[in-house]
């Protein structure tokens, strides 16, 4: 789960891990599939039942692991299919964005977006931005930190 | 104060009103208090109260829940905090501990206390408060050291419940005040103002450090987990060996496990062998709590912890 290459510019390509909503920001991200349009191939998706199954420990795992952001999708606050989750999701995003960038990392690492079903080209600008955005951060960590850190490195 | 604790405690057991009291007596070492398990009337004498009873004993109460009695605890304003949180959020019932409300006039710091002494702690005697100072005996000596100088942090913003039912109170429990210059959340401001660069460098050289001996997670009255997302083996979260990455995941991991539950008890600073400043991070998360959803921990009884609720109008920066 590292990073491609250490030095920006130097053809660095950031991985950035989307955790999106099964109701709302999955069926954006197939609209702008199917409506084939062009974005940056930088992105794992991860489909999870509401943007409130996120929890900040999966945040802060990832970009300790080594990923260079983490976008999480959810549905428009008032639109959750479980009425209130993204207000939930909401008040820990604003906490995490905080207490990250306190420690030092930016906060355009870790950002929140709203993507309904129907803003499949919402979804592929968000895309965009956020990973160009991130191209120009550079690394999150150096490889050599995260390295042998996994279980089937040892 | 001492000889009145001993008598209401000593009461409670008689009466048979709570299977045991917790409270502080004498450590081996003179400079320290240890929280101490009265069950026997004949162990009274034992219970100390003064200036080295710092410690939060509100961590031990969640054994309680074991007991078909109760438990009696001596309870400082700012360790009710703690109690409140631990009821709020459903790990006590508050009926089933006796809590004795005791007035507090600032706890020693003993790592500043040595370093003003520059003598090893072992040769302190005892710690006496009398008034704005504190009694020192070192060795025959006796000196007098201003209690600005070596009282905890905590004590310098000492808060309190408004209106917590003690059960019985050892004299008036109100918040101690010390004219104090830093505000509230000085530390985290003075961190606050660095470019994000060197608090990065800063962060990283504090959690480098981390030998995760896990004692800030076991002094904490919030982990009250049974079993800790840390210790899972499936998925694995962390490995063993202390990297700096998966400190920083730990850490960061713990203080947002806090959001809305830290009551700046500062145990975790207290126990923490390598002095990482962890209260700096925690007070963090309880300062954006404070301003972003104007809630602070272990403070009223009626209140609804800030994240297990929301506002309709909570700020969207999220689009």
């Amino acid at each position: 789960m590292v990073s491609g290459s250490d030095s920006p510019g130097n053809g660095f390509e950031p991985k950035i891990l989307v955790f999106a909503c099964n109701w709302c920001s999955y069926a954006g991200a197939d609209l702008a599939g199917v409506s084939r349009l062009q974005m940056p191939p930088n992105c794992r998706v991860i489909r999870v039942m509401c943007s409130a199954r996120v929890r900040p420990e999966f945040v802060i795992t990832a970009l300790s692991k080594g990923l260079d952001g983490v976008l999480v999708l959810g549905c428009h606050p008032g639109d959750c299919h479980y009425s209130e989750g993204n207000y939930f999701t909401r008040r820990r995003g604003l906490l995490l964005r905080k207490l990250l960038e306190f420690v030092g990392i930016e906060p355009e690492r870790f950002q929140v977006r709203w993507v309904s079903a129907s803003e499949g080209a919402k979804f592929a600008e968000t895309v965009e931005q956020v990973t160009e955005q991130i191209r120009a951060l550079g690394p999150n960590r150096p490889r050599s930190e995260v390295l042998g850190t996994e279980p089937g490195d040892r | 104060m001492q000889d009145k604790l001993q008598e209401v405690v000593r009461k409670l057991l008689a009466e048979g009103a709570v299977d045991y009291f917790i409270g502080y007596c004498q450590s081996s070492q003179p400079y320290r208090a240890v929280p101490c398990f009265v069950s026997d009337e004949s162990e009274v004498g034992k219970l100390v109260w003064g200036p080295l009873c710092g410690q939060n004993l509100s961590k031990y109460v969640l054994r309680a829940n074991e007991l078909d009695g109760k438990v009696g605890i001596l309870l400082k304003g700012c360790d009710t905090r703690a109690v409140v949180e631990l009821i709020k959020q459903h790990q006590i019932e508050r009926d089933k501990i006796v809590a004795i409300g005791v007035p507090c006039q600032g706890q020693v710091d003993h790592r500043k206390l040595g370093k003003i002494l520059g003598v090893s702690l072992e040769q302190v005697t005892s710690v006496q408060d009398v008034g704005d100072e504190f009694l020192v005996t070192v060795g025959e000596e006796t000196k007098k050291v201003r209690k600005e100088e070596v009282l905890l942090d905590k004590c310098f913003r000492c808060k309190h419940p408004s209106a917590f039912g003690y059960d019985v109170t050892l004299g008036d429990v109100v918040p101690f005040t010390v004219d104090a210059d830093a505000g509230e959340y000085a530390a985290v401001e003075e961190l606050e103002a660095l470019p994000i660069e060197e608090r990065r460098a800063f962060w990283r050289k504090q959690f480098e450090r981390c030998i995760r001996c896990n004692a800030c997670r076991e002094a904490c009255y919030a982990c009250y987990c049974k079993e800790c997302l840390f210790e899972r083996k499936t998925p694995r979260w962390l490995a063993a060996p202390p990297l700096l990455s998966e400190n920083e995941m730990y850490h960061l991991i713990r203080a947002v496990h806090l959001a809305g539950r830290c009551v700046d008890c500062g145990e975790c600073e207290r126990v923490c062998p390598m002095n990482i400043p962890l209260g700096s991070l925690y007070r963090k998360i309880q300062k954006d709590v404070a301003e972003l959803f104007d809630y602070e921990a272990g403070m009223e009884m009626d209140t609804v912890p800030p994240l297990v609720n929301f506002e309709l109008d909570d700020q969207d920066p999220f689009m």
